[in-house]
């Protein structure tokens, strides 16, 4: 099929291009409670051909456009199909930019069982490990989905890149409930790189814990200031401001401002944001080489980051597009970081971090209202926050949360944030 | 249009016969799929042709000795037949085995009525006639409308998509054939305060093509001024207020509070509380609430991707929970019949019970006669987001603008952004007037907690209730 496309790109006299085929299969598991509801199988192959068309004027411009191929295509669909791509590309036109520089390498392999065991066999255990702490009466998972996805990627180019790689993910999400005092349910996803069946069972035991204390939970939260503990998802949520703000993409459009060198946390009174971003593929979806890119260091601001046309407009190298953060360690342990007065919040119905306001909040599904010594459980009310305000004075915890896109603090400590209580 | 369907149909047929040799049940949904947006901003021009589109492809669904299976591929032929049939029933024995032990939820096999149609929706410009030369000027000019309202925008972003696609139903007595075009348009404009980037968004949609563009014109003046307005927006001092929603914030509350509750999906897993409350008052007797393809919108279209076919579901009627919608497992699981409402992502995903075009039937007032009637409160506008909560019925939604209304008028002030929370029949209860029109929106995705997006619609009037903001 590659031969037929590139036959098909040169009978169209496309000259700058990039192809990538993914191969993919999947086994997919649906349960409720303990029963089967579904089982699903997958198995496609796609090509995806990007073409360029570069535009001459005063301002000399690229366009781009991609259109997705499928091997029952025939030629002349193949070349129809490219035509039309190519001819839209004219009017994508942007400021002309070099495309990414050539890469040939061995396929990189990934190790470990989950890249190799068959899917269904992976699917059975990640299965018995998600419902293994599922043993009690009061609190259960009421229900799952689990995907065990193994994938081929290769990526060409018409500059002489090709490069393949293989990967393999776990991800699925379930939702515990708790009958009593309360009839009360928590959603909780996970996602994982490797067959992790004791993180699996220690997520779903952890949830089991969350839903019993949920269904006890009072509406008591008065509205007011709190200082707020955030913890697992949320911690990265936040974080994400730091991620999205430094993007190649958004500071070239100037919705954000930050240059490199600048102490974008602001002066704070807390601790200084350490992050780093991780490489999960070895390239790229541009056959860019990915690699762990250190982002901000005491809140200093140490790189932009982003796909190939935004970071060549601003002189710098291409990273490719990031899929995980890791924080470096806080410096108070858990248990001193939510000494009170606090307002642990555990779960929302859907936290959200808008990078461009800087507004964080959500509905509290549960949260821990620790007061002089005292810890009760409470529900409802929403936080509403911001971290042009927050980001003054932050605490980590020094215990680590790790999912496959976050690896740093379990817990934040923000101080006087806004809570709409009951 | 999609002539690769007319090519596979015959051999999707006997697929279909080869399944039912081995199966008691099996059926094909083929998608073919032609999709493209555009969008005009800052940081650039970009022609896109993927998304939320779905792809084109096939999904086979049998039952075996255990229950429902199902196989996604993109490549057919009649020779991959007996290759098909071969991994369909390999990994199924593969994964029975690996699952020794689990047991399966008891489910009856679909109803498989006989059933024709072959429909399309219309259109009076197909996007790719119009070309996209034309679409990529057409929203450059509104963008440069946008920027020139005042030097305080610091960018607009002028946006347009359009999905076509055909499915193909076959089972052993269901020939289904459908081709459906929706086209959405969009204007946001942004402007800053120091660090914090202030936003405002009008969304445009039709089921059709790009006469959506007409639309957007007469927007931009009205997005432009409402970003400019939030920059001198402040936070709400959280409270229980007389609210008046817009016709958008009614169809977030419509769609996200109280739809996703009434998912039949979620009445299997005992995950919706109104489960229980069939039969029952659930809102105001104002509250008439309606679900399908009877409107000309985004989501609208004449059979689900089960094969059912689409009508219109009275969801609530004067404040009365009648029913909820379904797709066709949960209806057999549930001893109901299914609404046509079983919905996938794309060939490549589950089917799940899913919305289409969702809305509030309109009242008898207008909406000046909302604002009048109250003596303080605020006018909520610009839904930003909403996440559902069926089994505990909880409120949370967000919107961009509360603004003050005093004496049953607006004062000008403006408080963002908005939190919404609350029990979702105390404030549908709470409910006391409504204005005549519903209008609606599909410019949207809805997603089933946090995936599984597909194309949706919801709406309804400018409508008075109390609500819990923060």
């Amino acid at each position: 099929m590659i031969e037929r496309i590139k036959g098909a790109l040169s009978r169209c006299g496309i000259a700058l291009w990039r192809i990538n085929e993914l191969t993919e299969e999947t086994a997919e598991l649906f349960f409720v409670r303990k029963q089967l509801d579904t089982r699903r199988i997958k198995d496609v192959h796609k090509y995806t051909v990007t073409v360029f068309r570069d535009v001459e004027g005063d301002k000399p411009g690229r366009g781009l456009t991609s259109v997705q191929l499928l091997p029952s295509m025939e030629d002349g669909q193949l070349d129809e199909e490219l035509r039309g791509a190519y001819y839209a590309a004219q009017f994508a036109a942007n400021p002309h930019y070099d495309l990414p520089d050539p890469v040939q390498a061995p396929p990189v392999e990934k190790a470990g069982e989950l890249a190799r065991a068959p899917l269904a066999e992976s699917a059975g255990k990640m299965a018995r490990a998600l419902f293994a702490p599922d043993v009690h009466e009061d609190a259960f998972i009421n229900s799952a989905e689990l995907f065990i996805s193994r994938s081929a990627h290769r990526i060409l180019s018409s500059a002489g890149t090709d490069v393949s790689y293989a990967d393999a993910r776990v991800s699925g999400e379930f939702v515990v409930q708790c009958t009593q005092p309360e009839d009360v349910e928590m959603y909780h996803s996970f996602r994982y790189d490797q067959l992790e069946e004791q993180a699996l069972s220690a997520k779903a035991e952890e949830a089991l814990t969350f839903v019993r204390d949920r269904a006890r939970a009072q509406r008591v939260l008065k509205s007011g200031t709190y200082d707020l503990v955030l913890s697992g998802n949320q911690v990265s949520a936040v974080l994400s401001y730091y991620v999205e703000r430094s993007a190649a993409s958004m500071v070239y459009a100037r919705y954000s401002t930050w240059q490199r060198g600048e102490t974008v946390q602001g002066e704070t009174a807390g601790e200084g944001v350490e992050l780093t971003l991780r490489a999960t593929a070895p390239y790229s979806a541009e056959g860019i080489p990915m690699a762990d890119l250190p982002l901000l260091h005491g809140g200093r601001l140490l790189a932009y980051h982003g796909p190939n046309r935004f970071c060549r407009y601003l002189e710098v190298q291409p990273t490719g597009s990031y899929e995980k953060m890791s924080c470096a360690n806080g410096s108070l342990p858990f248990a001193q970081l939510k000494q009170g007065p606090c307002l642990w919040a555990v779960d929302f119905s859907d936290f959200q971090m808008d990078a461009m306001s800087g507004h964080f909040g959500g509905e509290i599904r549960l949260a821990y209202l620790i007061e002089d010594g005292k810890v009760t459980p409470v529900t409802g009310g929403s936080v509403n926050g911001s971290i042009l305000e927050a980001q003054k004075d932050l605490a980590f915890s020094t215990e680590r949360y790790l999912t496959a896109r976050y690896d740093g603090p379990y817990a934040l400590r923000l101080r006087g944030v806004s809570v709409a209580g009951q | 249009m999609f002539p690769s369907i007319d090519r596979a149909k015959p051999g999707l047929q006997k697929l279909i016969r080869a399944l039912r040799e081995r199966y008691p049940y099996a059926s094909v949904l083929a998608v073919a799929d032609d999709s493209r947006s555009w969008f005009i901003r800052r940081s650039g021009t970009d022609i896109a042709t993927s998304g939320h589109g779905g792809g084109t492809g096939f999904v086979l669904r049998v039952f075996d000795g255990v229950g429902c299976a199902e196989y996604s591929f993109n490549e057919f032929s009649e020779e991959r037949i007996p290759h098909l049939l071969a991994v369909m029933e390999e990994r199924l024995a593969e994964q029975n085995a690996a699952l020794a032990g689990f047991a399966p939820l008891p489910t009856p096999l679909p109803a498989d009525q006989p059933a024709a149609l072959k429909k399309e929706t219309a259109w009076k410009i197909h996007p790719r006639e119009l070309g996209d030369e034309a679409i990529v000027a057409r929203l450059r000019a509104l963008r440069e409308k946008a920027l020139a309202y005042d030097e305080r925008v610091l960018d607009a972003q002028a946006s347009a998509s359009y999905r076509c696609y055909r499915k193909l139903f076959l089972s052993e007595h269901r020939d289904l054939d459908q081709t459906v075009m929706w086209t959405t348009a969009a204007m946001m404009v942004m402007a800053a305060r120091g660090e914090e980037i202030k936003m405002a968004y009008q969304p445009f949609s039709v089921l059709g093509g790009a006469e959506v563009l007409d639309q957007v014109d007469s927007g931009v003046e009205g997005v432009a001024r409402r970003a400019l307005e939030l920059l001198d927006s402040q936070p709400i001092p959280p409270g229980e207020y007389e609210c008046v929603c817009d016709p958008s914030t009614t169809g977030m509350i419509v769609h996200e509070a109280f739809g996703h509750g009434v998912e039949m999906d979620m009445f299997v897993k005992n995950r919706a509380q109104a489960r229980e409350f069939i039969g029952q008052y659930v809102a105001s007797p104002l509250v008439t609430m309606h679900d399908g393809s009877a409107v000309p919108e985004a989501a609208t279209m004449f059979f689900d991707d089960e094969g059912t076919l689409t009508g219109d579901t009275v969801i609530i009627d004067q404040g009365v929970l009648k029913r909820g919608m379904c797709d066709a497992l949960s209806a057999a699981r549930l001893g109901t019949a299914p609404t046509g409402n079983g919905r996938r992502e794309s060939y490549e995903r589950k089917v799940y019970t899913r919305m289409t075009n969702t809305y509030f039937q309109g009242g008898s007032s207008t909406p000046e006669e909302l604002i009048a009637s109250m003596k303080d409160g605020f006018l909520l506008e610009q839904p930003s987001s909403g996440m559902e909560d069926p089994k505990n019925w909880g409120i949370q939604c967000m919107v961009t603008t509360a603004r003050e209304i005093r004496d049953g008028k607006l004062t000008g002030k403006l408080y963002s952004p908005i939190v919404l929370t609350g029990y979702v029949p105390d404030l549908l209860k709470s409910v006391t007037m409504m204005s005549a029109a519903p209008e609606l929106s599909g410019s949207g995705y809805c997603g089933k907690g946090y995936k599984e997006w597909v194309k949706v619609s919801d709406g309804g009037p400018y409508m008075k209730a109390r609500i819990r903001l923060g």
